[in-house]
């Protein structure tokens, strides 16, 4: 079993509809994703160039980075589209009073 | 928090130059506008290339192959939108069509992919740009360069290279080594058939298309490095996206060809923004970046001028 804990992130009524939302926490960015079925997260930074993922573009469950286009489905942190090559790295998340949490 | 590359984008939005919001809808993507021009656009090549059957025996085969092969160089704009998935919502279309305009112009789609994706990390960076276009120091090298012949002695160099399994020091640099195998395959694809339509034609003695595709091409070709050239050459060779790199003013049949790729500053500033608002995407950025008011013609006067003024 998992030793971190859940911390809250942002109220789920924050979260910009059917888009990527950037959480800060501490030294790390966090993106959060509305998705059509569900709430989805991620490290923000892309894999391929370093760049922040929240100011990407986002369509149903695919992040597209703003510098290259790579793109990542935001499910499973899988590389979708060239030149991203590399597995995003997803976190668990949930929503619990109206909070959306992630295990970090 | 975690550091990652700054992208003029997040910097713009930083700055207050754009809003999210604003952003956010400037990036939306749609399927129909692309679409609707790219229909338009085949009309277009249907009309080119009934201009050379009509003109098929007399000298006027020379002026019409010249403008069909006006709108043939230009399907690299198209190419280069598809390599930002940014004309056609639908992903896999995006990579299709990019694929069959590589094949028109001999430039395999994902080889343009990677190495563009540096010309976006590192733009105007001698020495980092894989697609920098030295400033002509003269004016002998200013016109050997619109000849497109050191272009295509390039393009041909790259593609057998690859062919071949090789990749050059800089190309190892941005592609990365598990695309290295696919990169060949799409080289010898590429020439594979190249090699079996010239097989076709002298198999069935029809050349038809040496005159309505290769040689409109090369005709062609010095138009695309007229307005290459435009982007960014004779502007500083700084990372400074405001500084280097120029957006031209030009009329609507040029927009149309070149994808609004004339708006090539704010596309720097902002590349997931799909070629039909990259107009609504210059109207908020117009004071932050480098515009030409006069076009293409305008850019060029700009680099002679500044090959002049280092000759004297």
């Amino acid at each position: 079993m998992s030793n971190k804990s859940w911390r809250d992130l942002i109220a789920v009524d924050e979260l910009e509809k059917d888009w990527v939302t950037r959480v800060e926490v501490g030294r790390k960015t966090i993106a959060i994703y509305d998705t059509p079925t569900g709430i989805y997260a991620s490290l923000a930074l892309c894999t391929h160039g370093g760049a922040d993922l929240c100011d990407g573009y986002f369509d149903d469950h695919v992040i597209e980075c703003p510098l290259h286009q790579g793109a990542f489905d935001v499910r499973d942190g899988q590389p979708i589209a060239a030149p991203a090559t590399r597995v995003m790295r997803t976190l668990q998340v949930r929503v619990r009073g109206g909070q959306v949490q992630v295990r970090i | 928090m975690s550091q990652g590359i700054v992208t003029p984008q997040t910097q713009a939005l930083a700055e207050g130059k754009l809003t999210r919001d604003e952003l956010k809808a400037l990036m939306q993507r749609s399927d129909g506008p692309a679409l609707r021009h790219l229909a338009l656009w085949v009309l277009v090549l249907a009309g080119t290339t009934t201009l050379i059957t009509l003109a098929w025996n007399s000298w006027l085969i020379w002026p019409a192959m010249f403008l069909q092969g006006i709108v043939l160089v230009h399907h690299f704009s198209l190419q280069h939108e598809c390599v930002h998935y940014t004309v056609f919502r639908t992903r896999k279309l995006n990579n299709i069509i990019g694929q069959i305009c590589g094949f028109i112009i001999m430039l395999p789609h994902r080889f343009f992919r990677y190495e563009h994706c540096d010309h976006h990390t590192y733009t105007q960076l001698d020495g980092k740009d894989p697609e920098l276009i030295p400033m002509p120091k003269t004016y002998g090298e200013y016109l050997l360069y619109l000849s497109a012949i050191p272009y295509w002695k390039t393009k041909f160099t790259e593609v057998s290279r690859h062919a071949m399994g090789r990749l050059s020091d800089d190309e190892k640099h941005f592609i990365p080594k598990e695309e290295h195998a696919h990169v060949f395959r799409d080289a010898r694809f590429m020439l594979g058939i190249y090699a079996l339509i010239f097989a076709g034609m002298a198999v069935t003695g029809w050349w038809g298309l040496i005159w309505y595709w290769i040689i409109p091409l090369f005709l062609g070709e010095p138009v695309m490095r007229f307005i290459r050239m435009t982007e960014h050459v004779g502007r500083p060779t700084v990372a400074k996206m405001s500084e280097n790199t120029r957006s031209n003013l030009v009329s609507a049949p040029w927009r149309f060809l070149c994808w609004n790729m004339n708006y090539h500053a704010e596309h720097h500033y902002v590349p997931l923004v799909p070629y039909h608002t990259l107009p609504r995407l210059h109207e908020k950025l117009r004071n932050h970046v480098h515009v030409e008011p006069r076009g293409y013609i305008g850019a060029h006067r700009d680099i002679v001028s500044q090959i002049q003024e280092a000759r004297t």
